[in-house]
C-alpha cells in the first residue's frame, strides 16, 4: 500500500555477478575505486568506462532501473564537480563575472572529476543493484571478523545492521502514520518555529517510543528462538568462493593493468 | 509434556503474578488458556520456554527443568514461542532468512535449515514464499512466518501468546487453521487468547484468575460458566451465551458450545418447530407456516438514501498510490481534458485496468448526527478512505465536500481538519507530550486558542472520554494502561471540538472488557449529538451501534444501507468474506435445519431467543398436547428434568479443587 521505502534497490537476477560472492565483491569494489582513483587523465577513464559498460552488460540490470537508482547519486557528483569548475584557477580565462572567474583549468578538471565521480557511483551502485543488502552485511560481517580477535564485534555489528534494514520500512510507515494523525490534530510546519518544533516533537517521540517497544519484544523474541551470538551458529546460506570470483580478480588486475598502461602512454 | 507443580512467579518481589499453578499438558493436547488483562496468562506462556523462571515451585518441559541453564536451548527448541505483535519479532528482511534463524542459531547444517525452511514453510500455507520482504506481508502472513520460524526449530510444543489479538478475521481464521492442523499432524499446542471461538476448538481449557487456575475442563465444561466468565470480563462463545438465555427463558436445552450441537438439541427437544426443509421450496408436513417465509430478499442497497443534511459528501471519488498515474490524471485536469461525465471516467478504468486504484469511483454522504459503519477487509480501502475525510489524502479524481465546500484548496483543508476528528489505528501509538495535558492540549493550542480556552477544553475532552482531569493531568502519558492512553489519545482528538469523528477500529487490540467500555463510550458520544464514522472488523458491533453501514471490496463501494438491509444478505456477505453478525448468522442455521424464520428481519439476540423459545415453547406444547392425548406421563417433562440435571452436574464438577485429580493424571 505504501510504496514510500524500497531500500537498497536490488534488483533480482541470476547473472554472474548476482551469482559472485559478496565478500569477493565488496573487497574488488574498493579495488575498483583504488584503480578508478589511479586513472590519470580522460584516456584512462575511457578504459574504465569500457569496463564499466561491460560490467553493466554483464549484469543484465534495465538499463532505466539502473538511471533511476543512479539519479541521486548523479547529483552529488555533478555539486562536486561544479564546484571544481569555480576553486580551480588554472590556465587562461574564459569568462568571469565579478569575483567568480572561470578558467581552462577549471572546465578540465570540473569535466575530470565529474567522469571520474560518475564512474566510480556506476561501479559501486552496481554492486548494491546485484546484491541483497542482507548478502552485503553478512559480506561485511565476514571481512570485519580478523578484527574480532583485537575486540572488534563483527557479528554483533552485522546484526544490528542486518535488524536495522528489516525495521526500516516499519519505521518508515509508522512515521507516515504518526505524521497523518498528528496533521489531523492541526500540527503543522507552516505555522512558525515553535509550531514546527512541536510538529517535529511530535513525530519524533512516538517514534522513538515505538521503537523502544518493538525492542523488547524482538529481544524476547530472539531469546526464544535460542539466540545466543555467534558461538555455533551455522547459515542458511554460507558463504564460499567459486571460481567466477578469481575469474573476477582476473578481470580487475587487467582493468589496473589497462589504466598504468594508458597512464604511462599518454 | 509440560507440568507446573505449585508454581509462583513474581516481577518485583511482593505481588505474585503466578501462585499455586498446577498445569499439566499431555503430548498432543490442544490446550487453550483464558483470563483477563493482568491475570498472569502471559507470565505463565514465558514459563513454558524458559524466558522466565519459577520463583516458588517447578516446571518441567518434557522431562526438562527450566531452571536447568544446561537444557535452556532444549527447552526452547522444544516449546518453541510466537508472541502477539507480528511487527515485533521477525528477524530478517527475507522469509528464508526469518524462518532460518532459530536452525542457525542451533547449529544446523545448511542443507538441513534450506530443507526445513521449506517444509515450514508449506507447512503453514506459505509455499514459495521464501525471498519475500516480511514488512510487506499481511498481518496473518507475518504471523504464519513466525509459527514457521518455529517449526524450523523441530518443535514438540507451539506456545501462541495472544498471537491473533492484533489480526483482522480473516488473518485470524488462517491462523487457527494452521494452528488445527499442526494439532492434527501431532504437535503439542498452547493458545494463550481472548477470543472465545478459539477457546471452542481447544481440547482443553484452562482460565486464569489473578495469578492462580480460576477454572479447568473442556470447553463444553468450562465455557458454558457465562457467570464465573462474566466476572473475569470474558466473552463467552456466541452458541453458548444464547443456549443459556434460551435455558432462562424455559427452553430445555444444554448450554453447549457449538451451533451446530444446539441446533441438534433443539430439534430433538420440539422436531415441531422445524417443519420446512431447506429453502422452503418443500414443505415437509405444515406448507402453510413454510409459506409465511418470504422467497426474496429486497436488493442489496447499492446507494445511499439517507435523510437529513450531509456533512460529508464524497464524489465520485478516486485514489490511487500509483504517483505517476495520479501525475498524468490531475495534468489531465489542468488541461481541461478531464470530463466531469461519469460515464466517461468509468470507460478510463475500461482502458487501464492494470491500474492500482486504492479507492475507486465511491459517491456517498455523511449525515449529521448519524453513526456510520465502514466495514471490509484489509486492504479494501476503509482507512484509504477516511482519510480523504480531513484531507490527508486528496482524491485523484472526484471531490471530498465538508460542510458543503470542496477541501481540495488549503484554507478549507485546515478548517476541514478542525471540523473533522480523525482517530487512528492505535491512536496510542502517537502520545508524545510530558504530560497527559501537554498531549490533549496539542489540537486546541495548533488551532491557536487562547490558553484558558485550552484548559476548558482538555477538561471537557479527558471528562467525555471517563478520565479524572485532576487525576490524570500532571501524568505522564506513558506511566498509564493502555486503555487509559487509548482515551487520553481520543481526548486529543475531541479537545478540538470536532462535528464528525472518524475512528479507525477504536477497539482494536483491546480484551473484551475494555472493548465494552470504549464502544459504550463512543455511542455516549454519538448520543450527544455527535456524528460519527466507525471503520470495524466486528458485524456484531456494526449491527448494534450503528444507523447505516457502508462495505468496501476492493476499493468500491460494496453496498450502503442500515444494519437491517445489508446484514440479512448471507449469501453476498459471504461471498466477499465477511460473514454476517451472530444472532444472524444462528437464525440463518436454523432456517436451514427447517425453522421457518423470517428471512427478512435482521435479529439481535433478545429478537432471536424470544422467536426461537416461542416457537420451541408451542412445538413442545403441541406435542405433548398430542402425547397426553395417547399417554398419561409427559414425557417431554422429563426429558426437561434429566437435562437441568445433566446440566447441574457439569457446572459442579468444574470447580477447581474437584478437577484438580483429573487434572494430575
Amino acid at each position: 500500500m505504501n510504496g514510500a521505502f524500497s531500500f537498497g534497490s536490488y534488483c533480482p537476477g541470476d547473472s554472474p555477478l548476482h551469482k559472485m560472492d559478496p565478500r569477493a565483491k565488496l573487497l574488488l569494489g574498493c579495488a575498483f575505486i583504488a584503480a578508478v582513483l589511479c586513472a590519470q587523465g580522460f584516456a584512462a577513464l575511457g578504459v574504465v568506462a569500457l569496463f564499466v559498460l561491460a560490467f553493466y552488460a554483464i549484469s543484465r540490470v534495465p538499463p532505466s532501473k539502473a538511471a533511476k537508482s543512479l539519479a541521486p547519486l548523479l547529483f552529488i557528483s555533478l555539486f562536486a564537480s561544479l564546484l571544481n569548475l569555480f576553486v580551480v584557477q588554472d590556465g587562461a580565462t574564459l569568462a568571469q563575472l565579478g569575483f567568480i572567474r572561470i578558467s581552462e583549468g577549471g572546465v578540465r578538471q570540473c569535466l575530470f572529476i565529474g567522469a571520474r565521480l560518475v564512474l566510480m557511483m556506476m561501479g559501486m551502485s552496481l554492486i548494491t543493484m546485484t546484491t541483497m543488502t542482507l548478502d552485503l552485511t553478512e559480506a561485511f560481517e565476514r571481512l570485519l571478523s580478523p578484527f574480532s580477535r583485537i575486540g572488534l564485534p563483527a557479528h554483533e555489528l552485522g546484526m544490528i545492521m542486518g535488524i536495522a534494514l528489516r525495521f526500516m520500512p516499519q519505521f518508515a510507515s509508522e512515521l507516515v502514520t504518526i505524521r497523518r494523525a498528528q496533521i489531523s490534530r492541526g500540527a503543522s510546519v507552516a505555522g512558525g518555529p515553535a509550531k514546527s518544533v512541536r510538529m517535529l516533537i511530535s513525530l519524533m517521540v512516538p517514534l522513538f517510543a515505538s521503537a523502544f517497544r518493538h525492542a523488547e519484544t524482538l529481544s524476547a523474541a530472539m531469546d526464544a528462538r535460542c539466540y545466543h551470538g555467534k558461538v555455533g551458529r551455522t547459515r542458511l546460506h554460507p558463504l564460499h568462493f567459486a571460481p567466477r570470483d578469481g575469474v573476477a580478480v582476473a578481470v580487475i588486475a587487467l582493468l589496473f593493468a589497462g589504466i598504468f598502461a594508458v597512464n604511462a602512454l599518454v | 509434556m509440560i507440568d507446573s507443580t505449585n508454581l509462583g512467579f513474581t516481577y518485583d518481589g511482593q505481588t505474585f503474578a503466578l501462585r499455586d499453578v498446577n498445569v499439566h499438558v499431555n503430548a498432543g493436547e490442544f490446550v487453550c488458556i483464558l483470563g483477563g488483562n493482568g491475570s498472569g496468562k502471559s507470565t505463565f506462556a514465558k514459563h513454558i520456554n524458559a524466558l522466565l523462571a519459577p520463583d516458588e515451585g517447578s516446571m518441567t518441559v518434557d522431562g526438562n527443568d527450566t531452571r536447568d541453564q544446561r537444557a535452556l536451548y532444549l527447552i526452547r527448541s522444544t516449546a518453541g514461542m510466537v508472541f502477539q505483535n507480528p511487527d515485533d519479532q521477525l528477524v530478517a528482511s527475507l522469509v528464508e532468512d526469518d524462518v532460518a534463524f532459530g536452525p542457525e542459531n542451533l547449529g544446523v547444517e545448511p542443507a538441513e535449515i534450506a530443507s526445513r525452511v521449506a517444509r515450514s514453510l508449506a507447512e503453514v500455507g506459505l509455499m514459495g514464499f521464501e525471498k519475500h520482504e516480511t514488512h510487506a506481508l499481511s498481518g496473518g502472513q507475518k504471523q504464519r512466518v513466525a509459527i514457521a520460524g518455529v517449526l524450523a526449530m523441530e518443535p514438540k510444543i507451539l506456545i501462541l501468546d495472544e498471537a491473533s489479538s492484533m489480526l483482522d478475521p480473516r488473518g485470524r481464521k488462517g491462523l487457527l487453521r494452521v494452528c488445527r492442523e499442526l494439532h492434527e499432524a501431532g504437535l503439542t499446542i498452547v493458545m494463550i487468547t481472548h477470543f472465545m471461538e478459539e477457546a471452542a476448538e481447544a481440547d482443553r481449557v484452562i482460565v486464569l484468575e489473578e495469578g492462580r487456575v480460576a477454572l479447568e475442563g473442556t470447553p463444553d465444561e468450562v465455557l458454558v460458566r457465562t457467570d464465573v466468565l462474566a466476572r473475569l470480563n470474558l466473552e463467552v462463545p456466541f452458541a453458548c451465551d444464547f443456549s443459556v438465555q434460551l435455558r432462562d427463558s424455559g427452553v430445555d436445552v444444554v448450554p453447549c458450545v457449538h451451533e451446530s450441537a444446539l441446533i441438534a438439541q433443539l430439534r430433538n427437544a420440539a422436531p415441531a418447530a422445524f417443519p420446512c426443509t431447506e429453502g422452503y421450496t418443500v414443505a415437509q408436513d405444515a406448507s402453510a407456516v413454510c409459506a409465511i417465509a418470504p422467497m426474496k430478499l429486497p436488493p442489496l442497497p447499492r446507494t445511499s438514501t439517507a435523510e437529513g443534511t450531509p456533512l460529508i459528501e464524497f464524489d465520485h471519488v478516486s485514489y490511487t498510490y500509483d504517483a505517476a498515474m495520479a501525475k498524468r490524471q490531475q495534468k489531465a485536469a489542468k488541461r481541461g481534458k478531464a470530463s466531469t461525465d461519469v460515464q466517461a471516467e468509468r470507460a478510463k478504468w475500461g482502458n487501464d485496468p492494470d491500474a492500482l486504484w486504492a479507492v475507486r469511483d465511491v459517491t456517498f454522504s455523511v449525515m449529521e448526527g448519524e453513526f456510520l459503519g465502514i466495514a471490509g477487509h484489509t486492504g479494501s480501502g476503509k482507512s484509504t478512505l477516511i482519510q480523504h475525510m480531513n484531507a490527508l489524502v486528496r482524491p485523484t479524481m472526484g471531490r471530498v465536500l465538508v460542510d458543503g465546500k470542496d477541501i481540495s484548496d488549503k484554507a478549507a483543508a485546515t478548517q476541514a481538519r478542525s471540523l473533522v476528528g480523525v482517530v487512528f489505528q492505535y491512536p496510542e501509538h502517537q502520545l508524545f507530550a510530558a504530560t497527559v495535558f501537554d498531549d490533549v492540549a496539542f489540537g486546541p493550542r495548533n488551532m491557536g486558542l487562547s490558553e484558558e480556552e485550552v484548559v476548558e477544553r482538555v477538561k471537557e475532552s479527558l471528562a467525555q472520554v471517563g478520565l479524572d482531569y485532576d487525576e490524570v493531568q500532571e501524568k505522564s502519558p506513558f506511566e498509564l494502561s493502555g486503555g487509559q492512553q487509548r482515551r487520553v489519545a481520543f481526548a486529543g482528538v475531541l479537545a478540538m471540538r470536532p462535528r464528525v469523528l472518524v475512528l479507525d477500529e477504536p477497539a482494536a487490540g483491546l480484551d473484551p472488557a475494555a472493548r465494552r467500555d470504549f464502544l459504550g463510550m463512543i455511542s455516549d458520544l454519538h448520543k450527544r449529538g455527535l456524528t460519527v464514522v466507525m471503520v470495524s472488523h466486528s458485524m456484531d458491533d456494526l449491527a448494534r451501534l450503528t444507523d447505516r453501514v457502508l462495505i468496501m471490496k476492493e476499493g468500491e463501494m460494496f453496498c450502503v444501507g442500515t444494519p437491517a438491509e445489508v446484514f440479512i444478505h448471507a449469501d453476498e456477505l459471504n461471498a466477499i468474506g465477511l460473514g454476517q453478525p451472530c444472532p444472524q448468522r444462528m437464525a440463518g442455521k436454523l432456517r436451514d435445519a427447517g425453522m421457518p424464520l423470517d428471512i427478512s428481519v435482521l435479529y439481535d439476540e433478545a429478537s432471536l431467543v424470544r422467536e426461537v423459545a416461542g416457537r420451541v415453547a408451542q412445538a413442545v406444547a403441541e406435542g405433548s398436547a398430542a402425547h397426553d392425548a395417547a399417554q398419561p406421563t409427559p414425557a417431554s417433562a422429563e426429558s426437561a428434568a434429566e437435562g437441568f440435571a445433566a446440566n447441574n452436574a457439569a457446572a459442579t464438577a468444574l470447580d477447581h479443587n474437584q478437577h484438580n485429580e483429573g487434572g494430575a493424571r
